[in-house]
């Protein structure tokens, strides 16, 4: 009986200690994956800061309008944002080959998943940047169209319009990236429908006075004040 | 602008004539008498030239055409023509201009010696100007043969507060209306710009056309000559559209800045060109001028824009800008040096796109709102004469800040705001 039980006892151990030895080769491609990984990371990180830098990525960003991307950005430098998003990538994608050295099919198929799904990471973050100007560049001109309109609500005009934009872009990065997709419908839904409720309110009752106070200015205008302006400009 | 954009009347008519020395383009809608007495004007021209006058009519002008006009002979042909059968333009200032382009391919096919553009309708008789601005092309080999109108102090404020004066101090040339839109044309400057915009040089539109021609007559060494025309009839100004207007013109201009920028930077001061008249006077137009709603569009500006300003202008300007934004109304005045300045600043904003081109020239209409007050308000109630001094000194404020602009030109780093 003592006998069964050491036998079953070097059984399991030898099993365990089998199992895991077979389990080294993949620590230690895991570990060999991952600090190449890291050093190629930190080469192609400094390549692209340089390059960047001396393109002079920074001011470039801000002048096509992106200056949001430096508020994100650490130090407020683009260059460090995309070179550490490079640096970042290439980690990740050594974590995920060293992963797959396991050869287990656990392992294989949360690789396979997460390579599956990488499409719609990179899907969504073009949408968002798309989105961010798009979003910028209407609300600019709105912005101006207002002001050129004489308009005193056109900063809410503005940023209502950036907002309705930016809403709608990420709800469709959300979409993209098939995270609570019924819950994102029915919340753009709302938020959208409510932006849209709140600038009409905001916009209708801003001009109330402005509607009353035209309305005023036309009934006491006399025939004298109809006297056509005399500025031509062109 | 190819032969299919012409109506086919007019191709067949322009097909039946060889040659010709002078084509002339009614852009404007001139009544038949007018039509008449411009045809008569031009058939006194000396040396008895061969002309083309193509004459713009309304699809709903039922009248027959030459009805007013004495019998079309050898020297002269009447040509009947049509914008409105042309591809549909995107704005009216584009479809008017879009004219230009088809009256000077007209006058290349006939390699006529000149080709003059009658758009606007004077308070003279056209028989008298039309001669002006044709006779120097003809018999003094002058190039570019501009108007220059009778001064009323509220009229061509677009002209008076940015084009002329900025051209004249660019260019180093004295010339009221550098961009017409009447003007005498010579064969060697209607190829040239044609030339360009086939080479892509003048940027393709009519509206760069009539801004690359101050820039040809210098670089190309060509004569210039301005010719008194009278009084012009502006056209009522919707103050919704100024924004567009200054996109219009203020963009092809400052791209003719962009591609002559090694000729104007050599230009130092300015030189008053050749006059073949006496400048008429006109009296000046009268109205109020609603002053208050443009400081208010200038303070809504103020508040709104600065995010965009801040981007094109540096800090001593906007400074300026703020302070004058509290400054009560009646002493609203936005001094020339600054005015001046922010001019040449969008100019250099336009040239390194610092933002959105479109978005960069419509923003400054507040600010050139806020000019025209200042400028209202010193000549509300102005002497006739006033007007000229006026406005000259304005141009010399242009030409002392040149100096600023080309060192933001060249070094834009080192200024940046």
């Amino acid at each position: 009986m003592w006998g069964q039980v050491k036998q079953a006892l070097y059984q399991s151990t030898t099993r365990f200690v089998t199992r895991l030895a077979g389990l080294v080769p993949g620590f230690v491609a895991l570990f060999l994956a991952l600090l190449i990984s890291l050093l190629l990371a930190w080469i192609v990180g400094m390549v692209v800061r340089r390059l960047l830098s001396s393109m002079r990525f920074d001011e470039r960003v801000s002048r096509w309008g992106l200056s949001s991307l430096a508020e994100w950005s650490p130090q407020n430098s683009p260059t460090l944002l995309v070179s550490g998003t490079i640096a970042c990538a290439i980690v990740v994608a050594g974590f995920l080959i060293g992963i797959a050295a396991f050869n287990s099919d656990l392992t294989s198929s949360l690789v396979r998943s997460i390579v599956a799904y990488v499409p719609n990471v990179v899907g969504a973050i073009v949408i968002l940047a798309v989105g961010a100007i798009v979003a910028r560049y209407v609300a600019r001109s709105v912005l101006i169209g207002a002001v050129n309109l004489n308009l005193g609500y056109a900063r809410l005009l503005s940023v209502g319009t950036r907002w309705l934009v930016m809403v709608l872009t990420i709800a469709m990065a959300l979409v993209h990236l098939r995270i609570a997709v019924g819950i994102v419908e029915l919340a753009f839904g709302i938020l959208f429908g409510g932006i849209v409720f709140a600038l009409a309110l905001a916009v209708g009752l801003g001009s109330k006075e402005l509607v009353t106070k035209s309305l005023e200015r036309d009934a006491k205008r006399t025939p004298a004040d109809t006297i056509e302006e005399p500025l031509r400009h062109l | 602008m190819e032969a299919d954009s012409f109506p086919q009347q007019a191709v067949q008519d322009i097909g039946q004539i060889d040659s010709a020395d002078l084509v002339v383009g009614i852009v404007a809608d001139l009544s038949q008498e007018d039509v008449a007495e411009v045809c008569g004007g031009l058939r006194t021209l000396p040396g008895n030239p061969r002309i083309v006058v193509l004459q713009n009519r309304l699809a709903s002008d039922a009248t027959p055409i030459g009805s007013a006009v004495p019998a079309q002979d050898a020297s002269l042909s009447l040509v009947p023509w049509s914008l409105q059968n042309q591809s549909p333009p995107t704005t009216p200032v584009e479809g008017m201009l879009a004219a230009y382009q088809s009256i000077l391919t007209i006058g290349k096919r006939l390699g006529v010696r000149g080709c003059c553009v009658i758009a606007s309708k004077l308070e003279h008789a056209p028989s008298k100007w039309v001669c002006q601005l044709t006779e120097p092309l003809l018999e003094a080999s002058c190039d570019f043969v501009a108007p220059s109108y009778a001064r009323r102090k509220f009229d061509g404020l677009l002209n008076s507060g940015i084009i002329s004066p900025l051209m004249r101090s660019l260019y180093g040339l004295r010339i009221q209306n550098p961009m017409g839109p009447d003007l005498g044309i010579s064969q060697r400057l209607y190829q040239k710009l044609l030339d360009g915009e086939q080479n892509g040089k003048t940027g393709g539109s009519a509206m760069h056309l009539l801004a690359s021609l101050v820039p040809l007559v210098l670089c190309g060494n060509l004569e210039v000559s301005q010719a008194y025309l009278g009084a012009r009839n502006y056209s009522p100004s919707d103050w919704t559209t100024v924004s567009s207007l200054l996109s219009e013109i203020l963009g092809p201009i400052f791209l003719a800045m962009e591609r002559n920028a090694a000729c104007w930077q050599r230009t130092r001061t300015s030189s008053p060109v050749k006059t073949l008249n006496e400048p008429v006077s006109a009296p000046q137009t009268t109205g109020t001028v609603e002053i208050d709603r443009l400081v208010h569009s200038f303070q809504l500006g103020i508040r709104d824009l600065q995010e965009i300003w801040g981007l094109v202008l540096p800090p001593a300007s906007l400074l300026e800008l703020r302070k004058l934004a509290r400054v009560p109304t009646e002493r609203f005045h936005i001094p020339d040096e600054l005015w001046v300045r922010i001019v040449y600043d969008f100019a250099l904003a336009h040239r390194l796109r610092t933002i959105n081109r479109d978005h960069l020239l419509r923003s400054l209409t507040p600010l050139y709102l806020g000019w025209v007050a200042s400028y209202a308000r010193e000549l509300e109630t102005a002497e006739e004469n006033a007007v000229e001094h006026r406005l000259e000194r304005l141009s010399l404020a242009y030409e002392t800040g040149k100096p600023y602009l080309v060192s933001r030109w060249r070094w834009p780093d080192r200024f940046n705001p």
